[in-house]
């Protein structure tokens, strides 16, 4: 899974950067600048939000139960908190995807890892759940772990993403 | 095996679409397939081959050789490769069911934009391919991922790196290559022309600060390796069949490894070399003309052990061991026209030509399909439990290599009297009609021995003589289990003692005792050194792949038409996967 997508955000790196040696000026005019408070908070609580993935995690390994909720339910609760922020920011942005290729990059990019991160929260809600029924056989808490897994490669991502979409524009923006 | 069985009718179609393409251009001025027709036909015969037979079909073969090779029951994952299964199905159907409906897709299949953009190609047809690529790309995914696990975690004990069958690390190598190159297709078709096409981003919008080129770039980052998909396990099958029917080891196992590993990892820098034409900087060019040229190294590595195996062997010159000297005789010839097309001058001569067609169909006929024709006749006993007709194999055999040659060897010619690609007609005065002619001649006969081939395996299936266990004394796992296997392949695990194990002094053969026999149990082992690790229950059957699979087409058919469909698919995806891992009761492992 972290190969195939890792090759998927890596092409959209690499197409970002080609469409912003080919575009002057960038971000187009217009447009504004990314903001930079919200982006950063959504950036922190999803760093914050793997301390609950491993919490639950380790709790798995050593099989207990409540401390497998507890780790679970502190993950999904700074992981919405981070994407509350992201749907927040995403509302201020004043274009659209048609809104010449840096919009279209720029949506592509943000919108397909909202798409991951969705995915996997309604897994870790799903296995919050199943755990909660007390359905905790052996192969839950492997799905606990690989849960933890997956959640860290997404947060891991959204770093060279996020500096490429909110930092980028700034440090090698405008008239480039 | 309903894969393998797939995939041949797909090949099926794809032939008959290449014989409908053949007949058109048999004469000048044909009226028989218009313009429009026929850029739909060559388009849906590309894309058919490419995605919905040969990948699928090496696929398939590992999904099914895999296992028993590796001494164990199944491979990882049963249940994703149902799933596997089923989006292929579904991908191969919709692409046909654009073609019948009049939307097929015609540009090219590679669908370069601008010409597949939004402003050139309106209506459904582009979609439809962009959306089967979609559907074969997951497929692939799904069986790579499980192949991968299946060889590096569930060998044979015994079975350390260094006795792995060249097969299977032919099978891990192409599945490391799908899980690296076909996301960047999905990216190409997806997010880049679907989303241009269907909701109006501007990717490759040159005014828009978009770019053609980079279409080109993305697509062409899965298409080279793309090839290697292809053409790596039809190494491994050839280094199985030589070494069977040479019965000794094979010649230089290292060095076999090392280069299919290397050709992985060169197949990935290289991809600008179909790109020639579009104007590089001078280092892009030397860079990629040297990545180029030097794939000719690892494949001359892997040439010449075969040489060496054969010539040092006591060679069984039976129809699979044809087809692999057809196969070394062919691909030599389509690697010499690829190291012409390596150098820039020869390839901007012949850029979007008729040499560039017999080269690679030299490669990818030659390369995949017959070392594939050999596998099939090398495990037909394997597969059916019955002997294949050799003197039919034999004859068919030399059909479709003359045939072969008779088609593709003039399109070396017709380039030199200028005949550019996917032209649909031409005028007598272009001089280009007895080469045509003749290429046309080849296919029917090619056509023949298609014809004689499934005679041959009908006929072999139903009264061949029947084969046993090991009817040609090979060395692999694969020659233990019954002929066919029983569906858990073997009840006494087989231990790996060697690197051929059935050629191993009997005495020191060993199987595996305490796996229990009621249940799909298998065995976990060590990545390095194949020591068995622990006892693992794979699933049962069940309804949720094939569930999952069809709730992922309403979306992404669905989205060719509105773009809503895909937050739809999402959520029904979501729903079947959920009931697809919802525990029935807790399973207990014991360690």
């Amino acid at each position: 899974m972290a190969f195939i997508e890792g090759s998927l955000f890596c092409c959209l790196i690499a197409m970002y950067f080609y469409y912003r040696l080919g575009t002057f000026p960038w971000p187009p005019p217009g447009v504004q600048l990314p903001s930079r408070l919200l982006p950063a908070c959504c950036m922190t609580l999803l760093l914050l939000s793997c301390i609950g993935s491993y919490l639950a995690s380790e709790a798995a390994r050593k099989g207990d139960r409540k401390g497998m909720i507890w780790g679970m339910g502190l993950n999904l609760a700074l992981a919405i908190a981070a994407m509350t922020c992201r749907a927040i920011d995403w509302r201020l942005w004043n274009f659209k995807w048609t809104t010449g290729v840096y919009g279209s990059i720029t949506w592509a990019i943000v919108w397909i890892h909202t798409l991951d991160v969705l995915g996997d929260l309604v897994y870790t809600a799903v296995l919050a759940l199943l755990v909660l029924l007390g359905n905790v056989g052996p192969r839950q808490r492997i799905g606990v772990h690989a849960d933890s897994v997956v959640w860290y490669f997404l947060v891991a991502i959204w770093v060279p993403l996020y500096v490429t979409v909110y930092w980028v524009p700034y440090f090698w923006g405008a008239n480039g | 095996m309903r894969y393998i069985v797939t995939a041949f009718l797909f090949l099926l179609a794809g032939g008959v679409e290449a014989l409908l393409m053949r007949l058109q251009l048999s004469f000048p001025n044909n009226p028989m397939l218009g313009p429009d027709k026929y850029n739909q036909i060559f388009t849906v015969h590309g894309s058919n081959m490419m995605f919905l037979f040969a990948v699928p079909v090496m696929e398939g073969m590992g999904v099914w050789l895999v296992p028993l090779m590796l001494g164990t029951r199944n491979v990882a994952f049963p249940r994703l490769n149902a799933f596997g299964y089923w989006m292929y199905l579904i991908g191969g159907l919709l692409l046909y069911v654009g073609l019948f409906t009049n939307t097929g897709p015609d540009a090219g299949w590679f669908a370069y934009t601008p010409l597949s953009g939004p402003q050139f190609s309106p209506g459904k047809r582009v979609d439809i391919w962009a959306q089967m690529i979609t559907f074969t790309e997951i497929s692939a995914m799904c069986v790579a991922t499980e192949l991968a696990v299946t060889i590096l975690k569930m060998r044979a004990p015994g079975m350390s790196l260094n006795r792995i069958p060249m097969y299977c690390w032919a099978m891990l190598v192409q599945s490391a290559m799908v899980l690296f190159a076909m996301p960047a297709v999905m990216v190409a078709s997806n997010v880049f022309l679907l989303t241009d096409r269907t909701i109006g981003t501007h990717f490759s919008n040159p005014a828009e600060g978009g770019d053609p080129l980079l279409y080109q770039h993305i697509f062409w980052f899965f298409g080279h390796p793309e090839v290697y998909i292809i053409f790596i396990p039809a190494l491994g099958m050839v280094s199985a069949i030589v070494a069977a029917h040479s019965r000794r080891s094979i010649f230089g196992y290292p060095a076999m490894v090392l280069s299919l590993v290397a050709t992985a990892f060169i197949g990935f820098g290289l991809w600008v070399h179909h790109m020639f034409a579009t104007g590089l900087p001078q280092i892009g060019e030397a860079y990629f003309t040297a990545a180029s040229m030097m794939i000719g190294i690892t494949s001359g590595v892997q040439i010449f052990c075969w040489i060496a195996t054969l010539w040092t062997g006591r060679v069984r010159l039976n129809t699979a061991m044809h087809f692999v000297l057809g196969f070394i005789f062919i691909f030599v010839m389509g690697g010499l026209t690829g190291i012409m097309l390596a150098a820039i001058p020869i390839d901007l001569q012949v850029h979007d030509t008729y040499f560039v067609v017999a080269h690679f169909h030299y490669v990818l006929i030659g390369g995949a399909l017959f070392p594939l024709f050999g596998g099939f006749h090398h495990w037909f006993p394997k597969f059916t439990g019955r002997m294949i007709n050799e003197r039919l194999g034999k004859v068919s055999f030399w059909v479709l290599f003359l045939g072969f040659n008779l088609t593709f060897f003039p399109m070396h010619l017709l380039r030199l009297k200028g005949m550019p690609r996917r032209v649909y007609t031409y005028s007598p005065e272009m001089h280009w009609t007895a080469a045509n002619g003749m290429a046309t001649a080849g296919a029917l006969i090619i056509l023949i021995g298609g014809i004689l081939f499934i005679v041959n395996v009908i006929s072999s299936r139903r009264s061949g003589p029947i084969a046993g266990a090991n009817p040609w004394d090979a060395g692999s796992l694969e020659w233990a289990a019954d002929s066919p296997p029983a569906p858990y392949n073997f009840a006494f695990l087989p231990g790996a003692v060697s690197r051929y194990p059935l050629w191993s002094d009997p005495a020191d053969r060993v199987v595996v005792t305490g796996m229990r026999n009621d249940r799909r149990e298998i065995l976990v082992t060590e990545t390095v050194s194949g020591e068995p690790r622990f006892r693992h229950v794979l699933p049962g059957s069940r309804i949720w792949p094939l569930l999952t699979a069809l709730l992922a087409t309403a979306g992404l058919v669905g989205s060719i038409f509105y773009f809503q469909w895909y937050y739809i698919g999402a959520v029904l995806t979501a729903i079947g996967l959920i009931g697809w891992f919802w525990p029935k009761e807790p399973v207990e492992i014991e360690p």
